[in-house]
């Protein structure tokens, strides 16, 4: 459910590093208190951004949410297919419901976000 | 406070819901998820569990009078099986709760309203010279909505007669000998029936109908982007304190012949004509208004979003939204504040398809 190779933040983004990039997506128990995605807006490529400074925003029927930058970094792509399909981040929200990746980021702030471990524990306190 | 739960929770929970706090009720928001049980809507059938919400009965034509003054329709009139929907007012003509009542006979008017304000309503109803008789604590209320559902009903041994229920109508059948109360109506625009049963038969009705195989159980979610796309108003979210029938674009359920409270404020009202109305709004994407955001046109604050949520049959954002009467014009494009969406002004309903009036005789 959890994968072990990535890391959490607070609001339930996930980091992980894949060919010398990080991607970022939303956790499967966001999804889950979400429930159906309808909408996904994406940040601009190019953008700098700053550790907890809301990039995109993903709208399922029930609500309208925020995805925070997990670290600063600069975003270098977008996942497209979203536009037409945003219910992959229910489906898939590890695989193919991943919303951006970064390049520069901000290596220590990576580090010091939540391992599995520590984020499973960090959802049974809430 | 405790939360209440209703004689269904555990067929709901057996049904696999999902729970929320809904005016202190502990209900299922959803079940299998909400665009799905949304279509199931649409195209087959799905049961609702609106055991929460009240029901009174009135007995005799002074009281059923004495009610009508206290709406903005006329009961007395009302031919036997007719639903019709009124507003019970305030004493300043605005809305203390939407509610339908239905003539079971001469004699007895059968009302039934929302969840949010029951107490109050129930106060003054059966505190006051209407006498009402609240049976709220009696009945289990399930709907059944969707193409199929008469079609369900009759093969899950009710009486056939339902089928002569026109669209609005109602009246009393019996099901194993217990007397239930049917109305043909709903919160959906689909054709759909409205079960008032007697506790003691509450879930054994709700187990038939679930395992239908094409019926699906369905949670407040559902319902709620249902009635959105319908453009129908939910009381406490489009209709507030000091809504007016007249904002709530309820203006074909006044009915200014007879005699009402707060009928010479309304008259006041809708004469000078400067006030904001609940209007249908869409956007042209998937991207949804959502409740509370405030709505600009032309630089200057005209209204806001008193509903909003992804049409899952329309295939984009709908919405209501009370706006100042010169841009509740269908066409007129609009701004949402502080976010990169705009939504024009539509007519209701925003879904056109639904089967609610279809004939099925």
């Amino acid at each position: 459910m959890y994968p072990e190779d990535v890391r959490y933040t607070e609001n339930h983004e996930w980091i992980g590093e894949e060919d010398g990039l990080y991607i970022v997506g939303i956790s499967e128990y966001a999804q889950e208190q979400l429930g159906d995605v309808t909408y996904v807006e994406l940040p601009e490529i190019g953008r700098h951004v700053r550790q907890k400074e809301p990039v995109a925003q993903v709208e399922s029927v029930k609500a309208a949410e925020d995805i925070y930058a997990p670290v600063t970094g600069v975003i270098v792509e977008v996942n497209e297919a979203l536009e037409g399909e945003p219910e992959l981040i229910n489906l898939d929200p590890y695989g193919k419901g991943w919303c951006f990746k970064m390049d520069d980021i901000d290596t220590a702030q990576y580090r010091r976000l939540m391992n599995r471990e520590a984020y499973e524990k960090y959802l049974k306190s809430l | 406070m405790e939360l209440k739960k209703t004689p269904l929770f555990e067929c709901c929970e057996k049904s696999g819901g999902r729970f929320v706090d809904f005016h202190g009720w502990y209900l299922p928001v959803q079940f299998e998820g909400i665009i799905a049980e949304h279509l199931h809507v649409r195209s087959y059938a799905g049961i609702f569990d609106c055991s929460h919400m009240g029901e009174f009965l009135i007995h005799g034509h002074d009281k059923i009078s004495h009610f009508s003054f206290l709406t903005c329709g006329d009961f007395v009139p009302l031919p036997i099986g007719k639903c019709r929907y009124t507003a019970i007012l305030n004493t300043d003509g605005s809305i203390l709760d939407d509610c339908v009542g239905m003539k079971l006979d001469e004699e007895t008017l059968f009302v039934v309203t929302n969840a949010g304000p029951l107490e109050e309503v129930s106060s003054l109803l059966c505190n006051s010279d209407v006498q009402a008789e609240d049976i709220t604590q009696q009945i289990v209320k399930i709907d059944i909505q969707g193409p199929l559902s008469l079609d369900v009903l009759l093969q899950s041994g009710f009486d056939s007669q339902v089928a002569g229920l026109k669209y609005w109508t109602g009246g009393r059948f019996e099901w194993n000998g217990e007397e239930i109360i049917i109305t043909r109506a709903g919160y959906t625009g689909e054709l759909g029936y409205e079960l008032y049963l007697p506790i003691s038969i509450g879930a054994d009705i709700w187990k038939q109908l679930v395992s239908h195989p094409q019926v699906k159980p369905c949670g407040l979610g559902a319902r709620d982007t249902l009635r959105t796309e319908m453009g129908y108003p939910l009381n406490g979210q489009d209709i507030l304190p000091g809504t007016t029938p007249l904002m709530a674009s309820m203006d074909r359920f006044i009915d200014w012949e007879h005699d009402f409270i707060g009928k010479d404020l309304l008259l006041q009202q809708k004469n000078e004509g400067d006030y904001r109305v609940l209007t249908g709004i869409k956007t042209h994407t998937r991207q949804a208004p959502r409740h509370n955001q405030k709505i600009i046109f032309q630089d200057s604050e005209v209204g806001e979003v008193t509903s909003g949520t992804y049409g899952p049959s329309v295939g984009v954002g709908v919405g209501l939204a009370m706006l100042d009467k010169k841009v509740a014009i269908p066409g007129t494009v609009l701004q949402i504040a502080g976010r990169p969406l705009q939504v024009e002004v539509c007519n209701i309903p925003i879904y056109q398809n639904g089967t609610a009036r279809k004939k099925v005789l």
